[in-house]
């Protein structure tokens, strides 16, 4: 099957979609380079499912184009277009059998029927799904109704590949299974895709680029350790992982680094913005924090609550300065002496060197 | 090898090639209503003055404009509009598809009834100007005002206590713990089957002048059916089921935790009854209301033959200009019947409706509702009321049955054949019943999921508007339509009265509301993405239709097929007006039967409708799969 997928990139220029009022996607543009696989990523509402829908062909766009492999498709239809979409909830035909779904698209485009049977042969191999081919879906597990949703789009050979939550009605072990099978299955066959999801955990793994959506606009776009170390905004660094956003500031600002004052300890930043005034603001993930007992170095600090779920130990804890500021502390492995009941006092310490700092 | 042609398009890009198809289908359109134009209007030199002087005469002709040139434009607008919108030019099926959906409605909806609008208000019949002084010089007529109060009284009398016995009926049928629901459930919805005159005569057979109860059992001789208490006694009889499916679905629907949370923070049972229950299902109730309202001042034919001289609009409309050939009076008449119909489907659609809390499917299952338990003072007395009404019933029928095999209905009561000998006469009438009733199943299922798909699944402005001009023939009384119809499409150039093509094409239009309904209720069961899995699969528009669409809405389709089909056997009203003598349909036979002919004859006609009913209902329960009890619901 792998040698006759032809695949390409999909460019999308200046995409808007209006609903009356609302501005579901509002100037988003994109390019995804053929045979990667891209994530947009974001919170419900965020426009994400909208971009997918427009570039599947079902929504037409208010404003702007859409190419896929240099052609412009804006205007074409849904049937007219190189695309396969994986959908949310499968959205296998109730009223056909396994094979008889993978086999639709193929029908549709008068596919020989010799042919038909090979390439659906083919294609229950691949999702393992041989001996099901006779089975109606609903008598299929959640994890079978996967794969015959992915062998569905995948035996039209489709140059865009595209997901639209597609784990989300899975539970959470097969979820993980699911993700690495799309993923593999989907360099194996070096296919571009698209794959929209709310998930974070699942975007990182799965992704080489992840496109972060918030509003209807396309806040940051880059790899999964690129946003996660260089969040463009609070709602990246927030939404990318738990984050605790404290007020800095500047004591100098070079071009390569800047030197910051956070809780009275003087740090680095590898990638200063610049700003006009001296304060800004700085990301500070949990799992760069650590606290020792009260009398080590550090700023000290008050424990509020500890929560401890198996491999981490999750305090809060609050560090006294103009006003309380509340901060998320994991500690990963922690030991016998790492434990603080709520209302002791501790020392925080921060890492050396801190990413980058906000906008 | 290729054609020159074939090289050509070939190296076109897809963009390209669409937009060529594109311009090709309006051009084949721009064609289609140019040659439609040719038919619709045309010019005529008309003699508009002569001049004698000596022996020269000069006769001064002027041109014309002739035919319907505003429907022309109105058909021109409905299939125009829609190109405007972008995703629909990128789809041309669709926008064929609402193209003909808007110019069907726009000819065969709106246009007749603003036929019996325009009508009343022309100075004189076919006049081109237009007065209000003709429309008050007919209002005053004493006939009209009569007719308007008396129509009025009837359908508000009616309905409310149509209402009110249905609910109860329907609450004790759906949620009390009562014995034999399953038989008592059919036999009070049994009307819903037969023609609704069928009631009427049923009634005179049993209480009329010479009726088996009245006359020959209580040997009363001065009880008169005939009159106000006759109707409204007859469309109580046909009413009642209607507020009983709407009012069991309902009933069956609700949830029943909100009763025994009420229960559970310490209400009695009339108590919950009465702030619970009541309050969940006041807007059903209402909506039977309305529903039954419009049913009641619609008939016409209760009131032909039971009405004894009883004015009422619909038959004084059909009897102003059928009889009496005052076409401007019948049309006033109609628009006075139109308005309060109107107006309660208005108040049903945009206020009941919005402010119901139980929602009804089609798929609701009234067998599976908790039964309440009730105290014995109030059940029993429900109980009795549910079996007199299906008893009543029972006996209705009973006697055309029986009346269908009998000599001479109260006088002889021998078993014959002989009254066969009538409906075998009538057999060419049947034929043309059968042929306009599944012509316009036909064509009405059709629409119906056409325009269900367009209404619930495409995207474009003025889709409410579609909707609307889909399901208000719902309001409008048969009376009104048959009357709409001859004003529109009597003269030339159509000369269409009398024709199989207007008959379905009125019974197809004026049925399509519930198979629309039915078919946007199904529609909302299916997940939309399924038709985006088939587009995104590569099916055009037309085989996904084909395969997902439809076959996931086939039940629907059918019901709807059905549903138009009785109702068309069974509908005596448009007929009147649209039948001629080569069309004449079986219900009017019927008909005049009932008016002219033994009682025992007539009821060998309406015992043949009610087992071709059957047969309908029969094959749609193997249809669709479902019980035959099932059937009667969408009857």
């Amino acid at each position: 099957m792998a040698e006759s997928f032809t695949t390409a990139s999909v460019r999308l220029q200046n995409l808007s979609k209006h609903f009356g009022d609302l501005r579901a996607v509002d100037d988003v543009s994109l390019e995804v380079q053929p045979g990667s696989l891209i994530c947009l990523l974001g919170p419900s509402g965020c426009g994400k499912t909208t971009t997918l829908r427009m570039i599947a062909g079902f929504e037409t766009p208010t404003v702007g184009h859409i190419f896929i492999g240099g052609e412009e498709i804006t205007d074409v239809p849904a049937y007219g277009r190189p695309t396969a979409m994986v959908f949310q909830n499968y959205a296998l035909f109730p009223h056909m059998s396994v094979y008889e779904n993978i086999a639709y698209g193929l029908r549709a485009r008068r596919v020989k029927r010799a042919e038909v049977d090979g390439r659906v042969r083919d294609a229950l191999r691949l999702m393992e799904l041989e001996g099901q081919e006779r089975k109606s879906p609903p008598q299929l597990s959640g994890g079978q109704q996967q794969r015959v949703a992915l062998a569905r789009a995948l035996v039209i050979r489709p140059k865009v590949l595209l997901f639209d939550e597609p784990l989300s009605n899975l539970d959470a072990q097969l979820r993980v299974r699911m993700r690495g099978e799309i993923r593999s299955v989907q360099r194996r066959l070096g296919i571009t895709s698209v794959y929209v999801t709310h998930d974070q955990e699942e975007a990182f793994s799965i992704a080489d680029l992840v496109a972060i959506m918030n509003r209807g606009k396309l806040i940051q776009l880059g790899t999964p350790r690129e946003l996660y170390r260089q969040p463009a905004d609070r709602f990246v660094a927030e939404f990318v992982g738990l984050s605790n956003i404290v007020p800095v500031e500047i004591v100098s600002s070079g071009a390569e680094e800047a030197v910051i004052r956070v809780f009275g300890q003087t740090l680095r930043s590898r990638r200063p913005r610049q700003h006009s005034d001296n304060t800004t603001a700085l990301v500070l993930r949990p799992e760069a924090l650590r606290i020792r007992p009260e009398g080590a170095t550090g700023t000290p600090a008050r424990v509020v609550s500890m929560t401890y779920v198996g491999p981490i130990a999750r305090y809060v804890i609050a560090v006294a300065g103009d006003g309380e500021q509340l901060l998320t502390v994991d500690l990963y492995n922690p030991r016998p002496d790492e434990f603080f009941p709520e209302g002791t006092m501790v020392s925080l310490q921060l890492p050396d060197e801190v990413p980058a700092l906000l906008g | 090898m290729t054609s020159p042609v074939a090289t050509w398009t070939a190296n076109l890009s897809s963009t390209k090639k669409r937009r060529l198809l594109f311009a090709l289908l309006i051009a084949v359109e721009l064609l289609a209503l140019a040659l439609i134009a040719t038919y619709l209007v045309g010019y005529e030199y008309v003699e508009t003055g002569v001049e004698t002087a000596g022996d020269v005469e000069t006769v001064t002709m002027q041109r014309q404009l002739i035919g319907d040139p505003a429907l022309l434009l109105l058909v021109l607008i409905a299939a125009g509009l829609p190109i405007l919108s972008r995703n629909l030019r990128r789809e041309p099926v669709v926008l064929v598809a609402l193209q003909a959906a808007a110019a069907g409605l726009v000819v065969f909806v709106v246009w007749p009834l603003a036929g019996v609008l325009a009508e009343s208000f022309r100075e004189e019949f076919g006049a081109a100007r237009f007065s209000l002084l003709q429309f008050e010089r007919m209002v005053a007529q004493p006939i009209v005002w009569r007719a308007t109060k008396n129509t009025m009284f009837i359908g508000i009398v009616a309905s409310s206590l149509a209402t009110a016995v249905g609910t109860l009926v329907a609450y004790t049928l759906t949620l009390g713990d009562i014995p034999w629901k399953r038989a008592l459930r059919i036999l009070t919805v049994v009307p819903l089957v037969s023609p609704p005159f069928a009631v009427s005569f049923a009634f005179i057979m049993l209480f009329g002048r010479r009726g088996l109860i009245t006359y020959d059992l209580l040997h009363i001789t001065r009880y008169n059916i005939y009159g106000p208490q006759g109707i409204i006694l007859v469309q109580l009889i046909s009413d009642i089921p209607l507020v009983i499916l709407i009012l069991s679905a309902v009933f069956a629907s609700m949830s029943r935790d909100l009763e025994d949370a009420a229960a559970d923070l310490g209400g009695r049972p009339l108590h919950v009854l009465r702030t619970v229950t009541f309050p969940l299902v006041t807007p059903a109730i209402l909506t039977a209301f309305l529903l039954s309202f419009i049913s009641s001042i619609s008939d016409f034919g209760n009131p032909m033959l039971i009405g004894g001289g009883y004015q009422m609009l619909a038959t004084q409309a059909y009897i102003q200009m059928i009889e009496l050939f005052d076409l401007q009076l019948g049309a006033a008449l109609s628009l006075i019947l139109l308005i309060p119909a109107l107006a309660a489907f208005l108040i049903q659609h945009y206020v009941v409706s919005r402010r119901s809390y139980v929602t009804v499917t089609s798929g609701a299952r009234v067998g599976a509702a908790y039964t309440r338990k009730l105290p014995g003072w109030i059940k029993w007395p429900l109980f009795a009321l549910v079996l007199f009404f299906a008893a009543f019933n029972l006996l209705l029928y009973g006697s055309i049955v029986v009346g269908a095999f009998v000599r001479t209905w109260g006088f002889d009561f021998s078993f014959t054949l002989r009254n066969l000998n009538g409906v075998v006469n009538a057999l060419p009438n049947l034929k043309n019943s059968l042929i306009v009733s599944v012509g316009a199943g036909f064509v009405g299922g059709v629409l119906g999921v056409m325009i269900a798909w367009l209404v619930s699944r495409a995207r474009f402005r003025g889709q409410r508007e579609l909707d609307f001009m889909a399901t208000v023939m719902y309001a409008v009384p048969g009376t009104v339509v048959g009357i709409g119809y001859i004003l529109a499409f009597n003269g030339s150039p159509y000369f269409w009265t009398g024709t199989f093509f207007i008959i379905i094409v009125a019974y197809a239009f004026r049925r399509l509301p519930v198979g629309l309904r039915t078919s946007v209720a199904a529609q909302k069961q299916v997940d939309p993405s399924l038709e985006e899995a088939s587009l995104d699969l590569g099916a055009s528009r037309v085989r996904t239709f084909a395969k997902i669409t439809f076959p996931l809405l086939n039940r629907a389709f059918f019901a709807g097929v059905i549903y138009i089909f009785i109702r068309s056997m069974t509908d005596l009203s448009s007929a009147v007006f649209l039948n001629s003598g080569r069309t004449q349909l079986f219900t009017v036979r019927m008909f005049r039967v009932m008016i002219t002919g033994t009682p025992s004859q007539a009821a060998a006609f309406a015992l043949l409708l009610i087992v071709i009913i059957l047969l309908a209902l029969g094959l749609l329960s193997k249809l669709t799969g479902k019980s035959f009890v099932d059937m009667f619901r969408i009857a």
